[in-house]
């Protein structure tokens, strides 16, 4: 199935969802968005994981500086051109500003502002320690306010931890599915199939690991191993294809789709042990160390935790993995950060290929030179 | 130019600010080697927990740098030890007005060094940034902080870092840590928004702040001494607003509008560390503050009625220098405020609270809630709130290429002053300092005419 069919399923899923009378709440993808919250309130979250492209990129520019992130200026794209790509985007309820980074809020406020969707706010903070695990409590005492005000219904500490543990249960199914030996554009596929859907997605994310566990698993030893950090590859990116037609497989999604979010998990007895549903949130947050948004040891974090992907995965196959760091343009975590954790791995013996780009059309051919030659140098 | 020189070698308030400014590292040596002293590095304009410890001294980490006029200001400031700062200025101003050839060309050189040697090493700073891994993309004031990290980080004790909505802020402050030799950071993390007790949180942030700072100095915190140093800063932000509300909004000016910018430009680099000496700084800006009224007293200075007043806004993260002299040629007068635009000019509330860190505590939330904001629409009101406040007839809005944050509001902003300002307003994009010059004169020529008929 490619994008278009998966894109028009999802529009009749939410239509669907909208028949039953619930709300669509949309936020730009990041990795500490509570959609359980959602979830329990009643909501329907829509992650904002599309790709964009030259029109949409273009479109922006009536509302923000070309030397904004690709990704927010494509995210504000999706809405300004009428009619819209994606004609689901034309049922959201809701939009939340958050601050993942500062493109992340200005792009959000201009989609709710100028695009008239009324805002939620959930804000994080940038350090990581216990103040900001309570700040984090009181963003989602607040959030849950919100949530409620606007459904009329008062959100059960049972309610959220059901959600909490349908999410959990997601997510640790997400984490088999990862683990299976297939080729890196067909993980993906369902990677991105899995988080836009949440769990409703939950028996064809395990019909699929059926599948790929019953049939011949796919010959993938004559392919070169990389790890992909930095930005997700999101629906409709073409980037996933020039890797594998460059000769590499991507075995690790390090990215908001793939590892960031399967990843936070958490065991059953904890969800159990934890009487305020709440505090498992906060956990999770403060758990997230190795989330792009955090400072100050997200380099640190991020070095040790691909040291380790790198180091498992010689162990278990005798082969050197390779790093592409894929950078949006202007995006502030990611960018500023890249030259130093590239010179860091480096240092360790690991091959980083720094991968700059838009989403701009014209660049296919110079991003595919550069993913070949990074691949034949491996 | 000497438009701007004949000016400010007549204000001897201006000549010490400036003088303490450009003079930092040998000051600041002296500190360090001398007395023992631990320097702490600050940017923006958060260097009041330092001086809550008498031993640490805050530092702007341009000032740790040599400039090439070094040798002259040395010579000045020898002067003004023997025969006073008043005196000194006096007799250059009286050497500008006798227009004693080679002297007079000599001082229009020191102040005209004063002025472009800061920007030559910023853009310096801009180049080591760039080539020490901060991808171009980055705004220049980011390039330049870095770079002057890289050039002189291994003399600061540690970096007092705040946490602010703009994450490639953020990001650059951990990024220090990527430098040899770096210092030891202290974070306080300022909550992104006043929900529930987030108030407690930053105090609880700030104690930690000063607990690090302790390790750093070895003494204790005393609150008194902090309660103080507030004191002082309330003083100083209070003869700052003076400066920009009465003296820049009146009709009557004590020098050329394009030296008042000038000088408004000094206080914003100067503003940020108080030039490591609060006090001395607080003294100087009274002095300024005086200057300026007895100027204006003695119908010294400038009839601006006719000018129209423009807010240029935001310089903070680098702008082009050349801007307040373009507009003043074109019949104009450039305004910059960019502090009390953040808010960051307001009062320290020690009056009503006991605790000197739970005013400041306050005060930082005050900032981040309704200066900065941590969203475009409050950000976009603190804007308004400027112009409205300084009644200004046109606004220039400063768009830094690869600032993600304040420079992304402009289209909101732009409906806002059209809808309740109903004033001229443009965007001017700025990369690096000396860049475009010709571009900028072009559209700056083009704003000015809507002002033609301005009387």
């Amino acid at each position: 199935m490619d994008n278009l069919e998966l894109l028009s399923e999802y529009s009749l899923f939410l239509r669907e969802k909208k028949e039953e009378g619930k709300k669509v709440v949309a936020f730009i993808s990041h990795d500490n968005i509570p959609e359980e919250l959602l979830d329990a309130a009643g909501f329907v979250p829509l992650r904002l994981m599309f790709a964009g492209n030259d029109e949409l990129m273009d479109a922006s520019h009536d509302y923000l500086s070309p030397s904004t992130c690709a990704f927010a200026q494509s995210c504000i794209g999706l809405f300004s051109i009428k009619p819209s790509h994606y004609r689901f985007l034309d049922i959201i309820d809701y939009f939340i500003i958050s601050n993942h980074c500062v493109s992340d809020i200005c792009a959000s406020e201009i989609i709710s502002k100028y695009f008239n969707i009324p805002r939620l706010n959930f804000y994080i903070s940038y350090t990581k320690n216990d103040n900001s695990g309570k700040y984090f409590k009181l963003e989602l005492l607040d959030f849950k306010d919100q949530l409620e005000k606007i459904s009329g219904i008062k959100i059960k500490n049972e309610d959220l931890k059901e959600s909490i543990r349908n999410y959990n249960n997601f997510k640790k199914k997400i984490f088999e599915f990862s683990n299976l030996n297939i080729i890196g554009s067909e993980k993906l596929r369902v990677l991105q199939r899995a988080m836009l859907y949440g769990p409703p997605f939950l028996p064809e994310l395990e019909s699929h690991i059926q599948m790929f566990k019953e049939n011949q698993v796919q010959k993938t030893d004559n392919l070169k191993g990389i790890l992909i950090t930095g930005g997700s590859i999101f629906l409709n990116d073409f980037l996933i294809d020039l890797i594998e037609e460059a000769g590499g497989n991507v075995i690790f999604f390090d990215t908001w789709v793939g590892y960031s979010y399967y990843s936070q998990i958490f065991e059953d007895n904890i969800i159990d042990s934890i009487e305020n549903p709440l505090d498992l949130l906060v956990n999770r947050f403060k758990n997230n160390i190795y989330d792009d948004h955090s400072v100050p040891n997200f380099l640190e974090n991020k070095i040790s935790q691909i040291e380790l992907v790198y180091q498992e995965y010689f162990k278990k196959t005798g082969r050197k993995l390779g790093i592409i760091n894929h950078i949006i343009k202007f995006c502030d975590h990611i960018s500023l950060m890249s030259s130093h954790l590239k010179n860091r791995l480096q240092q360790k013996g690991i091959s980083v290929l720094n991968l700059e780009r838009d989403y701009s059309k014209a660049n296919r051919g110079q991003l595919s030179t550069r993913i070949e030659a990074f691949l034949e140098m491996m | 130019m000497s438009l701007i020189a004949d000016d400010i070698v007549r204000f001897s308030s201006v000549l010490k600010i400036a003088y303490n400014l450009l003079t930092g590292r040998e000051y600041l040596k002296r500190k360090k080697f001398r007395e023992k002293k631990k320097l702490i590095s600050v940017a923006l304009p958060f260097s009041d927990l330092v001086y809550g410890f008498p031993d640490l001294v805050p530092v702007f980490p341009i000032r740790t740098h040599t400039f090439k006029m070094h040798k002259y200001l040395t010579y000045l400031g020898s002067a003004s030890n023997i025969f006073g700062w008043k005196n000194v200025a006096n007799f250059l101003g009286y050497i500008k007005n006798m227009g004693i050839g080679d002297v007079s060309k000599i001082i229009d050189e020191i102040i005209d060094n004063v002025i472009d040697t800061v920007n030559d090493k910023y853009n310096e700073m801009y180049d080591i940034g760039v080539e020490n891994g901060i991808p171009t993309d980055f705004c220049y004031g980011i390039k330049i902080l870095y770079g002057m990290h890289v050039t002189k980080g291994k003399n600061y004790d540690a970096n007092l870092n705040y946490t602010i909505r703009c994450s490639a802020w953020n990001k650059y402050l951990e990024s220090l840590k990527t430098i040899n030799n770096s210092p030891k950071q202290i974070w306080i993390d300022i909550p992104p928004r006043n929900v529930g007790n987030a108030l407690e949180l930053l105090i609880e942030n700030i104690y930690d702040g000063i607990r690090e700072l302790e390790k750093v100095s070895g003494n204790s915190y005393d609150r008194n001494i902090l309660r103080n140093h507030f004191q002082v800063g309330n003083e100083i932000r209070k003869v700052y607003k003076t400066i920009l509300y009465e003296i820049s909004t009146s009709d009557f000016y004590p020098c050329n509008p394009a030296t008042f910018s000038e000088i408004l430009v000094i206080l914003n680099n100067s503003f940020q560390d108080y030039n490591s000496n609060a006090i001395r700084y607080r003294d100087n800006m009274n002095s300024l503050l005086y200057e300026m009224k007895e100027r204006v007293r003695k119908k010294i200075g400038m009839d601006v009625s006719n000018m129209p007043k423009i807010l240029f806004t935001p310089m903070f993260g680098g702008w082009e220098p050349k801007t307040h002299e373009i507009i003043y040629e074109l019949g104009g007068r450039v305004l910059y405020a960019d502090w009390d635009l953040l808010l960051t000019l307001e009062e320290i509330p020690i009056k009503t609270k006991t605790d000197p860190v739970e005013a400041y505590a306050s005060y930082l939330m005050n900032i981040t809630t309704n200066g900065i904001g941590c969203d475009n629409d409050k950000l976009t009101d603190s804007y308004l709130r400027i112009a409205k406040k300084l009644n200004v007839d046109g606004l220039i809005f400063n768009q830094v290429f690869g600032c993600h944050s304040v420079s992304n509001c402009f289209t909101m902003l732009k409906e806002k002053i059209r809808r309740e300002l109903e004033i001229p307003s443009i965007a001017l994009t700025f990369n690096r300092i000396g860049e475009n010059i010709e571009q900028v004169k072009t559209r700056l020529g083009a704003f000015m005419e809507m002002f033609r008929s301005f009387k």
